[in-house]
């Protein structure tokens, strides 16, 4: 059992990863069953479709439309899961923190400030999620689809902000971002040609929002920003 | 005005939003109170302009087009900082204050290194929430005045918006109080010289020398702060104080004896308050000077985040009415000569050869501000301590102030006596002085806010003695002549302007004498633009340039 990697979970994680697996134990013998846990590794495209409130506090125009733009990024998606029964599966996804950067679009300067696509900022974050999947066709199928639903937990840490974005924001900010809690979805395909290997591909989201708090010289100014991140795997896994 | 915060806005969210965690520290604060500490190190830059992005943003405004000739265009960028610090107000009571910084950028020679400092003080703003930090408030033109006019062409400016506005709590602002509004610019200029090296224009210096100019109340300021730190052994390179009432005591017995100014309530609200906050004995109830119509909240009713048009709506304070139009009748016992004098003083004004007379006509009503009694005893105690300046000071006077007790001598004077020691405290001739520094007085003889003769004349006369060159008087509205000729010109050209426009269909096709009155309305302000590129021009024939 996962139970070192359970433990590390953030606690909403943690606590829906290990009800869902004592509920489904007390129907299904939970001995550790041949080929019932499988790790994937695989790449990880994120796409991210921000929306967000105006930003608010002084000296933001009233209606100001933001203008958000990460980068979509790849990195390495790497997985755990455990057969839960004929049919359902859970499964632990992240990816390795990506460094996201943060570019201007619009003028070429604000003022004579260079603001198109510079790199404003540098970001990690870490996000977990946490899937219970449903998988159709019987088990000898060696191409099963699958749809599951589950909870993302997202973590920013590792700010950098450059001397653009300092420059753009008016001087040197303090940005505090909460952690998210948000439900995710995933839907996808996997391929197992040889009882220990298989390949999957899938498509997954999640909600991702918080409320970010700025100070720039004592002066705060706030926004609601909902990321939906939606992310492209491609993956090779092994099962024991 | 300006529109370029709105990409500062989005870039400061797209700075931001990937800005996560809360690891990176901003700004230190102060942890003292004392005077003239800079609260917030470094400030908050609100706003950042290459010349050419200057001038565009100016360009796309019609007000700011307009004076754009008169300006000049930008030869340097302009980043523009929201200084706040300490000072005190008028009773002493400690308060943070702010203001802007507007430092001039780029790589023309006047843009970069060692610079000069503007130290300008604003004229009287009803509005609470001024911030001349705050370029984009379409409320205020002053900010983008100065910021066009100095920082454009390679001055510092260091600007408070003072004790009272924005973020101070104080409750009142302490109003032409000669104390602490030049001790309040010391603050300001001294937090803006510690923020200065800090910030993100650090590549502009302060090369030491200092500018001091102001308009209106701001030019009353200006001089103060000037006699201020000279009087502090301090080096003032050179002051350009206009259109300010320097001599107080004069232009307030003026007004009470029936040359009523515009603009009269709400300034004599804004001056009554100060005093009274800041020395405690201008009344024991409002009513003792306010109509009760008007009374009750006066006391902290201007400044306001209010605007003053719906202040005048809702009947807060008369639009234009400071006296009763009905005239009192002055009794002093043993006096009927002077009772009579003044009674007839006290008239609503009927000259038909002073075409301020329509003006002044409007500073009378049944809805009035200030009550009759309190009006006569001001007028006994002008006629009973003789402002040399002053409408009851016989020909050939000298022009100084009158010499008031420190105690009431007779309870005749009561009333308004602590009022006029108040204006005769903070009139610029008391106690005497003359700067050390080269200076210009800027103003119009058409100016129907702070007459030119009462408070520029005065002071001209009161430093006569000063030798050739120390002293330049400029009345813009005069024939064009001399060094200033083409901005004389320039403004009056503008004047005719704006009279052709009001007796245009454009203007509503007013008769002579009524567009003549709509010009004389708004001469004050007209002024300001002009007066301020006189000063530049003074400042830089001062500095070599």
């Amino acid at each position: 059992m996962p139970t070192l990697t359970i433990r590390a979970l953030p606690t909403a994680l943690a606590a829906i990863a290990s009800i869902a697996i004592s509920l489904i134990c007390t129907s299904v013998a939970c001995a550790d069953d041949p080929l019932s846990n499988d790790v994937r590794i695989g790449s990880y495209s994120v796409f991210y479709h921000v929306n967000a409130s105006d930003l608010s506090g002084p000296f933001i125009p009233a209606g100001e439309n933001l203008n958000f733009h990460p980068e979509d990024i790849e990195t390495l998606y790497f997985a755990y899961l455990r057969r839960l029964s004929p049919h359902f599966t859970f499964e632990l996804a992240m990816g390795v923190p990506p460094v996201a950067k943060t570019k201007g679009r619009g003028p070429l300067d604000l003022g004579s400030v260079p603001y198109n696509d510079q790199v404003l900022s540098t970001v990690r974050w870490f996000a977990p999620t946490g899937f219970i999947e449903y998988n159709f066709l019987p088990e000898s199928s060696p191409v099963r689809p699958f749809i599951g639903v589950g909870v993302n937990y997202t973590y920013f840490y590792d700010r950098t902000s450059t001397g653009p974005g300092d420059a753009v924001s008016g001087g040197p900010t303090k940005i505090s971002l909460p952690a998210s809690v948000g439900p995710a979805g995933t839907v996808g395909l996997t391929w197992r040609p040889a009882p220990r290997w298989n390949f999957t591909a899938s498509y997954s989201g999640s909600k991702v929002n918080a409320r970010l708090t700025a100070n720039t010289a004592g002066e705060i100014r706030t926004s609601h920003i909902e990321f939906n991140p939606t992310a492209l795997i491609i993956s090779v896994g092994l099962s024991f | 005005m300006f529109n370029m915060v709105k990409g500062l806005g989005a870039g400061l969210v797209v700075a931001l939003l990937a800005a996560c965690g809360s690891n990176t520290g901003t700004s230190a604060v102060a942890t003292s109170t004392a005077r003239g500490t800079l609260d917030v190190n470094p400030p908050l830059r609100i706003l950042s302009f290459d010349a050419p992005g200057l001038q565009a943003e100016l360009a796309s405004n019609s007000t700011a087009a307009a004076l754009l000739p008169l300006w000049g265009n930008p030869t340097c960028g302009v980043d523009v900082y929201y200084v706040k610090f300490w000072t005190v107000g008028g009773a002493g009571e400690t308060t943070e204050s702010s203001g802007a910084l507007m430092v001039p950028t780029g790589a023309a020679p006047p843009c970069t290194g060692p610079r000069p400092i503007v130290l300008y003080a604003h004229g009287t703003n009803p509005d609470q929430t001024l911030n001349l930090a705050n370029l984009v408030n379409p409320n205020d033109s002053e900010g983008v005045s100065i910021a066009a006019t100095f920082a454009a062409q390679g001055f510092i400016v260091v600007a408070p918006n003072f004790a009272g506005y924005d973020i101070s709590t104080l409750g009142y602002h302490p109003y032409l109080n000669a104390v602490q509004n030049s001790g309040e610019m010391i603050d300001m200029l001294a937090a803006a010289r510690t923020a200065l090296p800090n910030t993100m224009s650090s590549a502009t210096s302060d090369s030491g020398q200092l500018l001091i100019t102001g308009y209106s109340a701001g030019g009353y300021v200006a001089m103060a702060t000037q006699r201020a730190i000279e009087a502090a052994g301090g080096k003032v390179t050179a002051a350009a104080p206009m259109s300010g009432p320097y001599a107080l005591e004069a232009l307030l017995d003026s007004v009470f004896l029936g040359a009523v100014d515009a603009y009269s309530t709400v300034n004599g609200t804004m001056l009554i308050d100060g005093y009274q906050h800041a020395y405690g004995n201008i009344y024991t109830t409002a009513t003792d000077v306010i109509n009760p119509q008007y009374a009750t909240g006066i006391g902290n009713l201007l400044p306001s985040a209010t605007p003053i048009d719906t202040i005048l709506a809702e009947g807060l304070l008369p639009e234009f009415a400071l006296f009763d139009n009905v005239t009192p009748t002055v009794t002093i016992p043993g006096s009927a000569v002077l009772s009579a004098e003044l009674t007839a003083a006290l008239a609503v004004p009927s000259n038909p050869a002073n075409p301020f007379t329509p003006l002044f006509d409007l500073g009378f009503g049944a809805s009035y501000l200030i009550n009759n009694d309190y009006r006569v005893s001001y007028a006994i105690n002008a006629a009973s301590f003789i402002d040399g300046a002053g409408p009851l000071a016989p020909t050939g006077s000298p022009p100084t102030v009158a010499a008031i007790p420190a105690m009431i001598p007779s309870p005749t004077l009561a009333p308004a006596f602590y009022l006029r020691q108040a204006l005769n405290t903070n009139d610029l001739r008391n106690p005497p002085w003359a700067p050390h520094s080269p200076t210009l007085l800027c103003g119009g003889d058409s100016d129907p806010v702070v007459y030119f003769s009462v408070d520029t004349g005065t002071m001209q006369k009161f430093w006569s003695a000063l030798p050739a060159g120390a002293l330049t008087v400029l009345d813009i509205n005069a024939t064009p002549a001399g060094p200033f000729a083409e901005l004389q010109g320039a403004f009056q050209a503008h004047q005719a302007g704006v009279l052709a426009f009001y007796e245009s269909a454009a203007g509503g096709s007013l008769s002579p004498t009524a567009a003549e009155l709509q010009v004389v309305a708004q001469t004050h302000q007209a002024e300001q633009p002009f007066c301020s590129v006189a000063a530049r021009s003074f400042f830089t024939e001062i500095l070599g340039g």
